[in-house]
């Protein structure tokens, strides 16, 4: 009996979003038209980024095997990027002004201004500027951001549904990529999409986050939802076909199995290597369904990483537009 | 290939005798084909009906049982590609990898004894190890063959790893009953181990070197009467790997070749956590792991747990007044939703105090703390409203309920609405600061 496997086409194909410019050194992202990693039946004009995560202060709950990599530039953003990129190898990194929620330190604008300013200056990479996520203060903080940076092409994270309009516009104004961010909800996504593009948002500059949970607290939430979501695009919707950004690291390290010390749980085996491989299973399905960029914290899970994808794509530029 | 309602009904007799409760044999068709009838219900279709509609309802992806009694395993039966177009059902076996050379007896009886009581549980399921993966020693036989009664004797299922028919033969044969898996080396010629899986009954693994060889040594393991068939796929890295799990489950659910629908099994190496990770994601259906520590074991694990939890459930446990450990009346009264994730959070950080608590499980409609309080259906009245249903009051004597600290806007509400005597504590906003705070706040606070 003869075997005929069909390669599988589709109508749609995602996206390709640019990040960085200007003087900053450019990566793209998207462009795929077939499903996340099918390269035997589509083709993938640029590989999976995979980020760093630094942050403005020193982390207040990182566990110990995550903070270990950043020791000495704990809470020095310039030289942790610098660390991320020339030591680690990541293809961009992401800066959480964590310190400027208002429980948090309630650093102002303007000291983030600084440091995005001090990791530009730091590192050729395009970045991620993530907001203290609190409401008006989120707003405040990417909005100077984004000004004082104008065309750099940053990427702003991020924007909601109940809240879209502050950072839709400066995104435009300043030329920055935005994220969209949804509470795991396909609807949602594709809501904000089309409230973005009738805010005149180039919807070529949004990327999707769908809200990551981390193994073992709502992975296969994200995971669905991300595959739903990429069906729709490959199916045609232009509502949907953004490239997908995940924060795996964050969410993977929250989780209690990624911290607990052995001498706590004996069966749970060694925690270090236990944390890593939490974030591995984390990062990994989501590349799966569909994540075009994964922001990670141990450059340990991302060389692990690299080194799958690596072969995955070997035929493929890495992102460079 | 499924029928179609037209196919079916010319299998019928076409008497509209309606002793199958419809109107006519084209209405109980069209039902058929629907797949919402059983042909039973048709006293007189013929042999011939039930032959052609046997074949095309059968699954697409036969079951494979390995091993007897109360650990054995059945894997297969996967009816999708995506887990949201409705379920994946059979939870992956996780086997694990036994080399006995050099061990004496008595450290192989501590392994196994090991490997067979160890439990993990985490949110309502509990790992176990499902399985062991006996290699075989060549040059002496007699080890592989100790190790496999050893663990069989220990109720746990036995993947049968050869090197070569002979030591294959004396494993499988003294364990036989115990219906061990049989593997035989990658590019084995088919017919000496399919021979050996046939005569003793038990479940046959087959590999080739690409797809085609792979559905072809399928199909000549079931002329040679192997009943029970998984599938090695090939991929030399992950990339081709990936593409042989895809289009082994494409191809077995379009029924484009009945020698991939069956289960797929997967070695997996030293160093290759990531081929586990995405063998669970896709589609392998057992899968034998290395020398693994707690460190590799778990994230699977729980991987699995995610990949092949029913998406269809509801996101929402049962409101009402839970007990952590064994809470008295001193014990802590926390509030949170009913959305099964920010439970199963919460519920899992109080856990791992030790301490004792009364967790009251707020009906917001599935929804976490903070949308949930968005949408008001977390407001101070609702649960206090709540609260009194479950009779918290009757449960705990020092009228203290610690609310999450996303919904601290809440407290003075609910404290008027709880009215006489309560007070609320507003907690932390992440469950991952419940340990401190509870050991801080509370021992303080002396209310117990
Ligand atoms: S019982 Fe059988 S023969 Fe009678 S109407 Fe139904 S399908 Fe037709």
């Amino acid at each position: 009996m003869a075997l005929e496997l069909k390669p599988k086409k589709w109508p749609g194909t995602i996206r390709t979003v640019t990040l960085g410019g200007g003087r900053r050194r450019t990566l793209a992202v998207g462009g795929g038209n077939a499903l996340p990693l099918h390269a035997f039946e589509g083709s993938f004009p640029h590989r999976p980024l995979l980020a760093l995560e630094i942050t403005d202060t020193a982390p207040g709950r990182w566990p110990a095997a995550a903070t270990e990599p950043w020791q000495g530039v704990l809470g020095q953003p310039a030289a942790a990027a610098r660390r991320a990129v020339e030591g680690y190898g990541a293809d961009l990194v992401m800066l959480h002004l964590a310190g400027t929620h208002p429980d948090r330190g309630n650093r102002s604008p303007d000291d983030a201004v600084a440091d995005v300013r001090a990791v530009l200056d730091a590192v050729p990479v395009p970045l991620i500027v993530r907001g203290p996520g609190a409401g008006r203060k989120q707003n405040d903080v990417l909005a100077r951001v984004a000004e004082a940076c104008g065309g750099e092409g940053l990427v702003l994270h991020s924007a909601c549904q109940e809240d879209y309009r502050t950072l839709a516009a400066v995104a435009v104004a300043y030329g920055h990529v935005l994220v969209a961010e949804s509470p795991i909800d396909m609807n949602i996504a594709k809501q904000l999409n089309i409230l973005l593009a009738d805010a005149s948002v180039d919807l070529n500059r949004v990327l999707i986050d769908p809200l990551t949970g981390g193994l073992g607290y709502g992975l296969e939430y994200t995971y669905s939802v991300m595959q739903r979501i990429r069906l729709a695009a490959l199916g045609g919707d232009p509502m949907l076909n953004a490239p997908v950004v995940c924060l795996a690291g964050e969410e993977a390290w929250k989780a209690k199995e990624a911290g607990v010390p052995r001498h706590k749980e004996p069966l749970w085996g060694d925690e270090r290597q236990r944390g890593i491989n939490w974030e591995v299973a984390t990062a990994l399905p989501l590349v799966e369904a569909g994540a075009e960029i994964v922001v990670l914290r141990h450059p340990e899970a991302l060389a692990r990483l690299r080194r799958q994808l690596d072969g995955w794509f070997a035929e493929t530029n890495r992102g460079v537009a | 290939m499924p029928l179609t309602g037209l196919q079916i009904f010319k299998l019928l007799p076409n008497t509209n005798c309606r002793k199958c409760g419809y109107a006519t044999c084209l209405a109980f068709a069209m039902k058929l084909a629907a797949g919402r009838e059983a042909l039973e219900k048709c006293p007189d279709a013929s042999e011939e009906a039930r032959a052609a509609l046997g074949a095309a309802s059968s699954p697409p992806i036969r079951g494979v049982t390995v091993g007897r009694g109360p650990r054995a395993i059945t894997v297969g039966e996967e009816t999708v590609f995506f887990r949201h177009e409705k379920t994946f059902v059979r939870r992956p076996g996780l086997f694990a990898l036994l080399d006995a050379k050099g061990l004496s007896a008595a450290e192989l009886d501590a392994r196994l004894d090991q490997w067979r009581d160890t439990r993990i549980e985490r949110a309502g399921e509990t790992f176990q190890i499902d399985g062991v993966a006996v290699a075989e020693v060549p040059g002496s036989p007699e080890v592989g063959v100790k190790a496999a009664v050893a663990a069989a004797e220990r109720g746990l299922p036995v993947a049968v790893l050869a090197a070569t028919a002979e030591g294959a033969a004396a494993m499988a044969e003294k364990i036989k009953d115990q219906r061990p898996l049989l593997a035989p080396p990658a590019h084995a010629p088919d017919g000496l181990y399919a021979n050996l899986a046939a005569r003793l009954a038990i479940p046959l693994v087959v590999s080739a070197r690409d797809l085609p060889g792979l559905a072809a040594a399928a199909m000549a393991a079931t002329h040679a009467g192997v009943a029970d068939i998984l599938l090695e796929p090939p991929g030399a890295d992950l990339r081709a790997l990936h593409h042989s799990l895809t289009a082994i489950r494409r191809g077995a659910l379009d029924r484009i070749h009945p020698g991939l629908g069956h289960p797929v099994f997967l070695r997996v190496g030293a160093g290759e956590f990531e081929k586990a990770v995405l063998g669970i994601a896709k589609f392998a259906s057992l899968l034998v792991l290395p020398g693994y520590g707690g460190e590799n074991w778990l994230p699977l694990w729980t991987l699995r747990q995610n990949i092949y939890t029913d998406p269809q459930k509801p996101l929402q446990v049962q409101p009402g007044l839970y007990s952590i450990g064994e809470p008295h009346a001193g014990s802590p009264l926390l509030v949170t939703s009913n959305f099964s994730l920010t439970y199963f959070m919460v519920a899992t950080e109080v856990e791992a105090t030790g301490l004792a608590c009364h967790l009251a499980v707020v009906d917001a409609e599935g929804l976490s703390v903070l949308t949930a309080w968005s949408a008001g259906k977390f407001s101070g009245e609702r649960v206090a409203k709540n609260l009194r249903q479950m009779e918290a009051a009757a449960r705990v004597k020092h009228r203290t309920v610690i609310i999450p600290g996303y919904v601290s806007v809440i407290s003075g509400e609910l404290e008027d609405a709880l009215g006489e005597g309560w007070r609320v504590l507003v907690g932390p906003q992440e469950a991952s600061d419940l340990a401190p705070f509870l050991k801080d706040v509370w021992s303080a606070i002396g209310a117990g």
